[in-house]
This record gives C-alpha cells, sequence and structure tokens, in this order.
C-alpha cells in the first residue's frame, strides 16, 4: 500500500511538468514551441513572446494559486479537524474580495494595478487577524470555525451591499468577475507579487508541521505533547492568510480547491497531516493548471472564469462527500 | 408676363417658404427636454443653454460630464412626472431606453420626438440629419456634418497600415461596426475581419502583429477590464507610439466624437506611414 501510494506521489510530481507543457502549448495562436523555447526570454519573435511573456507566466501563475489554496486547505482541515474546513471559512477570501470591491468601486484616484493586489493581501490578513480576535485566547478548533463563519458572513454581507449599490453595470461585472477567479490576461508582475507571500504562507506552515501531526491526535494530546503553546495556531493562521490572501489577491476567489485537494490526496500521505501540506500543495498546483488548460482549450479563452470551473469540479466532489458519510466510510 | 415672372420664381418662394418653415420651426423649441444622455451631450454642446429645461441625470455624474450643466437645467430620471411640471415644448428620446416614460409623455400631449441611435457612418449622417430636422440650423451642428463629409470624401493616398482595436474585457469590433469603418476610412486595414463585435486575446494581438494597436476609452481607473490593455506584453506599442486611443465619447455619444476621432485616426495614419 506505501508503495502504491508514493508511486501516486510520483505519478502527481510527474504530470506537473506535462501539464506545464501541456499549458504551454494551449492557446488561441498556434505557437512553435521549441523555436519559442529556443529564442529564450528576449526572443521578439510573436511565438517567443506569446511563450514567455504571456503563457508561462500564466501558468506559472496557476501552479502557484493551486499550491496555495491546496496547501491552504490542508493546514485548514488540520489545524480545525474538519473536513469541511477551508481557507476561505477563515474570511481569508472573503476579506481580501471586499478590499477588491471596495477598491473597485471607489478606487478612482488609484491608477496602479499593483495597488489592488497590495490592498487585496491586506483585507486577507485583517480578517484572519479579526477571526483571531473574535475567537479569543486559547480558542478551541470550534470556537476558531464559529469566529471564521461569522466574520466570513459579516464579510460576504458587505460584499452583498456593496454590489447591491453597485454605481453602474460595469463595477458590478468587476466585482463578479473578481469573485469568480481568473488568470486571463496576468503576467510576471502579478506572479512576482503573489510569490514572496506564498514563500511566507509555506515557511509559516512547515514550521508547524509538527504540531499539526500532534493535533490530529486532539488538542489535549497536543498540548501533553509540547505543543500548548498559541503561537501555532496563530502560526498556522498567518500562513493562510499570507498564501490564500496572496493567491486571491492576483487571481480573485477561486473556490473549492482548498476543500477538495486535501480529500483526494490524504490517502496517499497516509493521513498524515504534515505530509498532506506539501501533497495538496502539489495536487493543488496541478488541479488548477488543469483546469486552467480545460479553460483556454474547452471553454474559449476568455468568457468562464477558472473559478467557475472549479465550482463545476468542486460540487460534484461535495455531492460525493455526503454520499460518502452515508455509507460512514470516511467523514 | 407677370404670370410666367411669378411662375419662374415660384421655386424660390417655395425654398423661402420652407426655410423661414424650418427656422420657424427650429425657434419654437425653447423648452427642450431629453431623456437621453447622447441627447443629453448633444444639446449641451450644440443647443442655447437657455432653451434646455431637462436633462437626464447621467449626465451629472462624473464618468459622463462633458460640460457644466446650467443651473436652471433640472436633471431627471426618465419618468414622466419629472418633465411635466416642466412644461417642455420638445423631449428628445433615444431609440431604446425611456420608451415608457416617452410615450406617457406624448399620450398627454407633449411633442416627443425620437431620434435614432448611429452605430455606423451612415446612421450617424441619417441621425445628423434627424437632430437638424428638429432642432433646426444650429451652426455648431451644420459645421460637424460638413466636417464630416469633408472628411468622408477626403482620399487617403498609398500605405495602408494595419490595426488592431483591444477594448475592455478583451473586446474588439468588426465589420459593420463603427469603430471598423472610422479605421477603415482613415486609411487602415483592420486585422480583425469577422463581423461585429468579437473578443480577441493577447496572444492574438501578439501574433497579429498590427501597426498601430488602438484601445478604447479613457483608462482613467484601474478596471479588471483593462488588464489586457495593461499587461507588459504591450509595453513595446507604447514605448513605440505605435497606439492610439479612441474617446469614450465615441461609444456614448458617437456624433459628438467622430469628426475629431477620424481626424486623429488620419493624422495618425500619416505618422506611421511616414515612419515606414
Amino acid at each position: 500500500m506505501l508503495k502504491h501510494n508514493k508511486s501516486a506521489v510520483f505519478l502527481l510530481i510527474a504530470a506537473l511538468p506535462v501539464a506545464l507543457i501541456g499549458a504551454l502549448g494551449s492557446g488561441p495562436v498556434s505557437v512553435d514551441l521549441v523555436s519559442a523555447l529556443a529564442e529564450g526570454w528576449g526572443g521578439q519573435s510573436s511565438d517567443a513572446v506569446i511563450l514567455w511573456q504571456l503563457r508561462l507566466p500564466r501558468a506559472l501563475l496557476a501552479l502557484l494559486v493551486g499550491a496555495a489554496l491546496g496547501m491552504g486547505g490542508a493546514a485548514m482541515q488540520g489545524m480545525l479537524r474538519n473536513p469541511l474546513a477551508e481557507p476561505a471559512l477563515l474570511g481569508v477570501s472573503s476579506g481580501a474580495a471586499l478590499v477588491a470591491v471596495l477598491f473597485l468601486y471607489y478606487g478612482t484616484a488609484w491608477k496602479s494595478g499593483w495597488l489592488l493586489q497590495a490592498l487585496a493581501i491586506g483585507g486577507a490578513f485583517s480578517a484572519a487577524a479579526a477571526v483571531w480576535l473574535l475567537a479569543g485566547r486559547g480558542a478551541s478548533a470550534g470556537r476558531l470555525v464559529l469566529a471564521g463563519v461569522a466574520i466570513n458572513a459579516f464579510l460576504s454581507a458587505l460584499i452583498a451591499l456593496a454590489l447591491n449599490y453597485a454605481p453602474s453595470m460595469f463595477a458590478m461585472q468587476e466585482v463578479v468577475f473578481w469573485l469568480m477567479g481568473s488568470l486571463a490576461n496576468r503576467g510576471w508582475d502579478q506572479l512576482l507579487l503573489a510569490l514572496p507571500f506564498l514563500g511566507l504562507g509555506a515557511v509559516c506552515l512547515f514550521f508547524t508541521r509538527n504540531y499539526l501531526r500532534a493535533l490530529a491526535l486532539g488538542e489535549d494530546s497536543a498540548a501533553s505533547l509540547g505543543f500548548q503553546s498559541r503561537m501555532y495556531p496563530f502560526i498556522i493562521l498567518l500562513g493562510i492568510a499570507s498564501a490564500v490572501g496572496g493567491a486571491v489577491a492576483v487571481a480573485g476567489t477561486i473556490g473549492f480547491v482548498g476543500l477538495v485537494v486535501p480529500h483526494l490526496v490524504r490517502p496517499l500521505v497516509r493521513q498524515d497531516p504534515a505530509k498532506l501540506l506539501w501533497v495538496s500543495a502539489l495536487a493543488g498546483a496541478l488541479l488548477l493548471l488543469l483546469a486552467d488548460i480545460l479553460v483556454i482549450n474547452v471553454v474559449g479563452a476568455q468568457e468562464l472564469r477558472i473559478g467557475a470551473v472549479t465550482a463545476f469540479i468542486g460540487a460534484p466532489f461535495f455531492f460525493w462527500l455526503i454520499v460518502n458519510a452515508r455509507r460512514g466510510q470516511w467523514l | 408676363m407677370a404670370a410666367h415672372s411669378h411662375k419662374r420664381y415660384l421655386p424660390w418662394w417655395l425654398l423661402l417658404g420652407a426655410a423661414l418653415l424650418f427656422a420657424g420651426k427650429a425657434q419654437a423649441y425653447e423648452r427642450i427636454a431629453s431623456l437621453n444622455l447622447c441627447l443629453d451631450q448633444v444639446l449641451l454642446h450644440w443647443a442655447k443653454p437657455a432653451d434646455i429645461v431637462s436633462l437626464t441625470w447621467l449626465s451629472g455624474a462624473e464618468q459622463y460630464r462633458s460640460l457644466p450643466i446650467p443651473q436652471h437645467v433640472q436633471l431627471n430620471r426618465a419618468r414622466a412626472e419629472e418633465l411635466l411640471p416642466l412644461q417642455p415644448d420638445l423631449v428628445l428620446a433615444g431609440q431604446y431606453g425611456a420608451q415608457r416614460a416617452a410615450q406617457r409623455l406624448q399620450t398627454l400631449g407633449v411633442h416627443v420626438v425620437t431620434i435614432p441611435d448611429a452605430y455606423s457612418l451612415e446612421q450617424l449622417q441619417r441621425q445628423l440629419d434627424a437632430l437638424e430636422q428638429v432642432l433646426g440650423p444650429l451652426a455648431p451642428l451644420q459645421r460637424q456634418k460638413r466636417a464630416l463629409s469633408g472628411l468622408l470624401e477626403q482620399s487617403t493616398g498609398g500605405g495602408r497600415p494595419s490595426a488592431v482595436i483591444l477594448s475592455a474585457n478583451n473586446i474588439t469590433y468588426g465589420s459593420g461596426m463603427l469603430e471598423h469603418q472610422l479605421l477603415q476610412r482613415a486609411g487602415f486595414e483592420n486585422l480583425v475581419s469577422g463581423q461585429g463585435l468579437g473578443r480577441i486575446s493577447l496572444e492574438e494581438v501578439i501574433a497579429l502583429r498590427p501597426d498601430l494597436l488602438v484601445f478604447y476609452g479613457s483608462e482613467q481607473h484601474f478596471a479588471l477590464a483593462y488588464l489586457a490593455a495593461r499587461h507588459p506584453v504591450l509595453q513595446r506599442y507604447i514605448d513605440s507610439g505605435r497606439t492610439y486611443t479612441l474617446p469614450s465619447q465615441l461609444s456614448l455619444c458617437p456624433v459628438l466624437a467622430v469628426v475629431d476621432t477620424l481626424q486623429q485616426l488620419m493624422d495618425k495614419r500619416e505618422t506611421l506611414v511616414k515612419a515606414q
């Protein structure tokens, strides 16, 4: 069984470059990949510009955002010991989205695009901080979930209010598109903006991997194993806010990846919450890249947002979860 | 002999009579209201401010305001009860929108004239004629008509650079659209050959390698819709001056913007041809 699981993980790793090549070869224009690659970064031909400036940053961003969402989902489910937990539960996505919505409405004097992303990351951190403060000192996983649901509901209400008073249909469209997530027209600038936050998130979660392992035995057992400090949940929250906030800031809210991916790969790591972080990151990256390839090739470039595709994958998965729970297999 | 003389001058008398009737008709409207944003702008630009009694509230909105609104002008939200107390002698309505209010006003005895919308050069010329017919021979309106006819008759000479329009949300304009016609009349070849509105990805823009990249609308604020136009991959076009931005007024009220836009596109073409 272990050998079988390891092979599956290696298969995941091997699938990434294949999917990457698939993504680089996908697009409305036929590109000679070999000659475009040979021309290198500074190539002036259309093929080289399309490959290096459009397709490569988009594919890498899909990998990064997918990894952040997958990893964030695994951390959330591990910390809250709740199979239905996902990063959005802590209001991280809503926090980023609300700030983006307010920016898109009232940011009339701000011309620079990066400010939207920077502020969205700030929104994600603020929402996570609000959850932390609302849950209070020594909060149990249950109280954190409750605080997350409350803050999330409040932020969603504010977004709905903003949508209700949308000054124009264009503003409303902007907000709706933001809430559906997209990787279209993203470039190196967005990738470079999100990268440090995703890196910080990964580092935070790396430091808490053993806490997540101990927590799998229960909060009391974790405390008896020396993990009683409130620092650990705080670092996990910081890591999730950083990684997912960075991802949402550049790609909008892409749902279901954080929920679905940890469930898919959990059997491969034999329920180990620490290993689950990295394998979820791997699988999240692969899933989002495949979803983006689907968006580009099947659906037709701009119209369908990637958030809609992941929701289409995620919703049936939810049904499957419920059916499995009814059978009493693993929920 | 006298009868013959009268017959000889008859056409001139008729013409004079028609002119007087026309002028008289135009002068009759001294309380004009509008139910359409473009017609608001037309009135603000071309009619006497004292003759305007009401415009739509959109004209007062920051993003659409092109000229200050005279203090006595009431802003309406296209409701018949707002306009009735103002006792307008002419209400201008667009082809679409505010139809209910226009019909209600008409049934209540108010003189409502519907001005057809314009989405092509031919329709624009018809719109100008319709405006002239109802508002009379206003000097700025006639200037615009003459300028447009003059530009349309002008030959663009040799050299036909290529162009592509990249508007918000990756929208582009193909044949049958005013924007496409303007490019062609200015001497460009629009590389998007499809019919009507379409979508164009950044990849397609790069692969088509147009001589001129045409953006649309003054990008005052950051918007997701303009992510494509802001993408660094287009920087080379901006750096080499091979871009032109169609004014947002062209989509709001083309009749006001068409002449300037066509002239600017013709100038741009000349510059590009000389540079080649």
